[in-house]
């Protein structure tokens, strides 16, 4: 007669909830879950938006680009495999009116269906309402730029011919997706249908022409094809994919997404001590309660069931809010980058809410059940008698599942084995430093307590008792502060350091492409607005061709490392400043012989070494030079740099012009547009703008990890909140019992109070240690700054400690003080 | 109604095993009501233990409405005791995180009887708390949750009710009314009643008595 149980985990839960351990249980879980949800649905959303933007640049979803026709069997295989198709070919190409008119235009045919992703918008008139229909110039038709109308002064309904077709113009082209990628030149766009361009005779073979097949489909069957299509290819054909349109976006994202995961699993990790914790105090309250449900006729099945069914609740209900306030977390982070990034956010799918769900499912079953599973087993006799032992072993195995499972999770996120276990390692690493550190620093308020007062004894006396999770409670905090600290050195640090690198009247404004002829005009008109001129430096174009007679490769797709170089090349009698020299020596004032400086960056692109002889070409001359020294440049000074420097006599018979830079206020902006006027062939770089960008991205990048801090700070917190909790069933009896014995609340409420005090003084001091040793680790070794003291953060971790600290502590055990002692004395 | 074989119970201690329970035979019938006395440390409370199942005898058995408690495991033996046993403790053994209400709940709840909120309204106003419902156990009285603890026994119908010392916490004036609200119960719902106690008054009310000696079982005359 299996008594079935209509007690069911909502209404344990419902009344259980008072007991406080639940709501810590919830929102640690709660925590655990928005967080991986959010930093996994914002990389998830980025990267999706990254994606399908640059696969509108393409048209396509991969391009096979080739200078000559493409075997037809190549388009064949394709369509056979399920790949949507088109193709494009590209030329320059004169444009012919009946009334004789001629402009160069940009002809691009294309085949139906293009493009295959992205949108090609079109109006019939040169400047009327736009649609994208997804239709094509029919045969025996052109649709034109707008200003290839004014051009060739035709109209829509006129004719224009190509070579020796003539095309009907039936509408105008407002945007193409592959603009960019695929057009010829800068010529205005001519489009036309791939049909008519035999009919043109214009393509010739040799003719400069592009020929483009798009392709559209599923990843792994683009993959097969490109596998199947990359040994046919040959001199001046590739495949070009989104993964090698933008690689730096891709691997800069990869490290992103490992970095914030990783930051977030941290606070995961929090979450799971947290949760554990509550979990314990949970199922060692309900140790009595499970005695007498057994004793009232519960079984085994039944209880566990019961446990079960509460925590999968709790669980479900985490894991629906997790998902909404990561979804929350996801946008706002958008809206934090919205400006850098410059994309609007991409699909989220399904994978980020998966995560979700699975971080829940092994926090509550590796860190939340296995308490709660032995409650099952506590013998019914307790009833009778109290002694009767209820807790039974296995703690250690479950540290160990816990610690595995986590790390496990982590991996998940990171997906890479070798970061996570360094991160790991890490961890363990710093935890361990501080619990000794921390264990020390308790073993010294021990010493002091038993010298102060009784209100000190007593506080630091309980410090003391519960040492090993007080320590451990320490370097969590100590951890998060110190993560803060580190940030506000850091990012201090490097805008003092910069700014401090640029004294005051630092040029912000560089100018180039100065004619000869303007060099003193301009001058001059700058000492008239008051603007001190600045040197200026002659700037000669010009190509390292080959190192040592060996031929350079031309461009990047050959794979090789050294490839020839184009730079603008500077002469000077003397070593300019802010250059250091590496190798070498410089020049004589008046040198007569074939020598050059290199700076070491470029260098190593060219691959040549001190004492190489290089080839040069400047304009149609070439000529040879030895490599006499090897710069280093300070990028950082803002100043002219050159890659390439040689002495004034070996650039004299070449064209040149100048550079200059100079300082000019904010408020005298306005200047510049009078400097363009009288120059008009002047550049102007306005490098405040860029000092200003740099500025807002160290801030954003701050931002998000002061985001990613705040979580791992509440983490930190609910842990202290869960561990306080399971102290506060002893505190409240002690201090009864202190009470009972004529202790007045000051007494007790101060003893609280230098309690938490100390332990977050301590937290501080150990986050100032950490974070002094971090900051110069970071500066030194890897910001290539020089390490700067930051006293101020000395008293800001430890006060910031001892609040924090010290707040939530008291919170937590405030009824330790508040409850009559009466009340404590009498609950069972 | 209850049988107990020659039961023996012995545990293991630091210096080789201490005997408990040294062979105890006796039975008791339906409705009956029966009283344990002894010394503090004699055993009292571990043949309550056995008897009720919520431990297992070293030796001997015992046997409820005829059926062998060691033929059960434990779940098997926590649904006979949900089916026919009911318990009053010395120390009350409420929840304190449940009303009193939804303490007299609990036992009805776990065996999924229906109507158990007006049942456990019901057995509180019998008690004579039926004000008193929705306060918790750290607001009521010693005296009172004991009351609370008696509702909860009963108002599942149980066929035998085991009590621990369930004055012995208690004033004598309270005691008092505790034991007449126990044998005014066992009258109107025919329970068998199973007492342990050191209150003469408690044993004298009882048809029988049993004197409890270094765990062995003498019934009294
Ligand atoms: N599991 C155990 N391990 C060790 N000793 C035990 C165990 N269970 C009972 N005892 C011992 O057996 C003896 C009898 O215990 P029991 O609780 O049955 O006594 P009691 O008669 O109920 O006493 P009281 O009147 O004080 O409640 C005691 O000396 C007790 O210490
Ligand atoms: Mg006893």
């Amino acid at each position: 007669m299996a008594a079935r149980s209509s007690m069911s985990p909502l209404v344990l839960l419902l009344r259980d909830w008072r007991g406080g351990e639940l709501g810590v249980l919830l929102a640690a879980l709660l925590l655990a879950v928005s967080v991986v949800v959010g930093i996994s649905a914002f990389v998830s959303s980025l990267q999706s938006a990254l994606v399908s933007e640059s696969k509108q640049f393409l048209a396509a979803d991969s391009v096979v680009r080739s200078g000559r026709a493409l075997p037809v069997e190549w388009r064949q295989r394709a369509v056979s495999e399920g790949l949507a198709t088109a193709v494009t070919l590209g030329f320059p190409s004169m444009a012919m009116t009946d009334q004789d008119e001629l402009y160069l235009a940009s002809i691009k045919a294309v085949t139906e269906g293009y493009p295959l992703r992205g949108q090609l918008r079109f109006s019939r008139e040169p400047y009327g309402q736009v649609t994208s229909t997804g239709a094509i110039p029919a045969p025996g038709e052109a649709w034109l730029a707008p200003r290839l109308f004014a051009l060739l002064k035709v109209a829509p309904g006129d004719r224009v011919w190509v070579g020796d077709k003539p095309l009907t113009i039936t509408g105008t082209v407002r945007s193409e997706p592959d603009a960019t990628s695929a057009s010829f030149g800068y010529g205005p766009r001519l489009l036309m249908n791939l049909d008519d361009i035999p009919a043109t005779g214009v393509i010739q073979p040799g003719s400069r022409v592009t020929w483009r097949l798009l392709l559209g489909g599923e990843d792994a069957v683009l993959q097969e094809f490109a596998e199947w299509l990359r040994p046919q290819l040959i001199q001046g054909q590739r495949i070009q994919g989104v993964e090698d349109g933008q690689p730096t976006i891709a691997r800069t994202l990869d490290r992103a997404q490992g970095f914030l995961l990783l930051a977030g699993s941290l606070g995961v990790v929090l979450a799971a001590a947290a949760i554990a914790l509550a979990a314990r105090r949970f199922s060692v309250r309900h140790t009595d309660h499970v005695a007498v449900m057994k004793s009232l006729g519960s079984s085994r099945q039944q209880i566990a069931r019961l446990y079960g069914g509460s925590l999968l609740l709790l669980g479900l209900l985490a894991t629906c809010l997790g998902w909404a306030l990561g979804w929350l977390i996801q946008a706002v982070f958008f809206r934090l980058f919205a400006e850098q990034l410059g994309v609007a956010p991409g699909q989220v799918g399904y994978e980020p809410f998966l995560i979700g769900g699975a971080t829940a499912l092994v926090c509550l079953g590796f860190f939340a059940w296995p308490p709660l599973e032995r409650r099952a087993r506590v013998p019914p006799m307790r009833v009778l008698r109290r002694e009767v032992d209820a807790d039974q072993g296995q703690r250690r195995g479950d540290y160990a599942r816990g610690a595995i499972s986590v790390f496990g999770l982590m991996w998940w996120y990171s997906g890479d084995l070798k970061l996570t276990g360094s991160v790991v390692a890490g961890l363990l690493l710093t935890v361990g430093l501080g619990f000794l550190l921390a264990q020390l620093l308790l073993g010294s308020g021990r010493a002091l307590g038993s010298a102060a007062g009784s209100v000190w004894r007593l506080g630091l006396a309980n410090l003391r008792r519960r040492s090993s999770a007080n320590a451990l409670q320490m370097v969590i905090f100590a951890i998060a502060i110190m993560l803060m600290l580190v940030l506000v050195i850091i990012r201090t640090a490097l805008i003092e350091q910069w700014q401090a690198q640029l004294p005051e009247g630092t040029p912000n404004h560089f100018m180039l492409n100065i004619a000869p002829g303007d060099q003193d005009p301009l001058a001059s008109f700058l000492q008239n607005q008051g603007i001190e001129p600045q040197p200026q430096f002659p700037m000669t174009r010009g190509r390292i061709m080959a190192v040592n007679g060996t031929v350079l490769a031309e461009d990047r797709s050959s794979g090789e490392e050294r490839r020839q170089r184009e730079a603008n090349f500077t002469h000077s009698a003397e070593l300019p400043a802010a250059n250091i020299l590496l190798e070498g020596t410089w020049w004589s004032v008046d040198t007569a012989e074939e020598v050059v400086s290199l700076e070491q960056e470029f260098a190593r692109g060219v691959g040549a070494e001190l004492g190489d002889v290089l080839t040069i070409r400047v304009g149609a001359d070439e000529f040879e030079a030895r490599v006499a020294s090897i710069r280093e440049s300070d990028w950082q000074s803002m100043k002219p740099n050159f890659f390439v420097i040689f002495p004034p006599a070996m650039l004299e018979r070449f064209p040149k012009t100048y550079l200059t830079s100079f300082f000019l206020p904010p408020e005298e902006k306005a200047l510049l547009n009078s400097l363009l006027k009288q120059f008009p062939t002047v550049t102007v770089i306005e490098l405040d703008i860029v000092i200003g960008e740099v500025r807002t991205i160290v801030e954003r990048v701050g931002q998000a990890i002061e985001l990613v801090l705040a979580v791992i700070l509440l983490a930190g917190a609910l842990v202290l909140v869960a561990g306080v909790q399971a102290s506060v069933d002893i505190r409240l009896r002690e201090s009864a019992l202190l009470r009972a014995m004529g202790a007045g609340r000051g007494l007790l409420l101060g003893s609280l109070v230098i309690e938490f005090a100390v332990l977050g003084g301590f937290a501080g001091l150990l986050a100032v240690l950490g974070a002094e040793v971090a900051a110069w680790a970071l500066q030194t070794q890897a910001l290539d700054l020089d390490y700067q003291a930051t006293p101020l953060v000395w008293p800001l971790g430890i006060v910031a400690g001892v609040l924090v600290i010290g707040v939530l502590g008291l919170l937590s055990c405030r009824r330790a003080v508040v409850v009559p002692p009466l009340v404590v004395l009498r609950e069972v | 109604m209850i049988k107990a074989i020659n039961l023996q119970k012995s545990v293991p201690v630091a210096d080789g095993t201490l005997e408990i329970l040294r062979g105890i035979s006796f039975e008791i019938k339906r409705g009956e009501t029966a009283a344990i006395v002894g010394a503090s440390g004699s055993g009292k409370s571990t043949l309550l233990g056995l008897l009720a199942g919520l431990d297992t005898a070293s030796q001997g058995d015992v046997e409820i409405d005829g059926q062998p408690l060691i033929a059960l495991d434990e779940d098997a033996r926590a649904a006979l005791r949900g089916e026919k046993v009911g318990f009053v403790f010395q120390s009350f053994q409420l929840l304190p995180a449940l009303t009193a209400l939804e303490n007299v709940m609990l036992p009805l709840e776990l065996a999924g009887q229906s109507g158990a909120l007006q049942r456990a309204r019901d057995y509180l106003e019998r008690v004579g708390l039926g004000a008193r419902l929705d306060h918790y156990p750290t607001m009521l009285s010693g005296g009172e949750q004991q009351r609370v603890a008696i509702a909860r026994a009963f108002a599942a119908s149980p066929a035998i009710l085991f009590a621990d010392e369930p004055t012995g916490n208690l004033d004598t004036n309270t005691g008092n009314k505790i034991i007449e609200l126990l044998f005014e119960l066992n009258q109107s719902e025919g329970t068998t009643l199973v007492l342990v106690t050191h209150d003469e008054r408690l044993a004298a009310r009882c048809r029988r008595r049993f004197l409890m000696d270094s765990g062995t079982l003498e019934e009294a005359s």
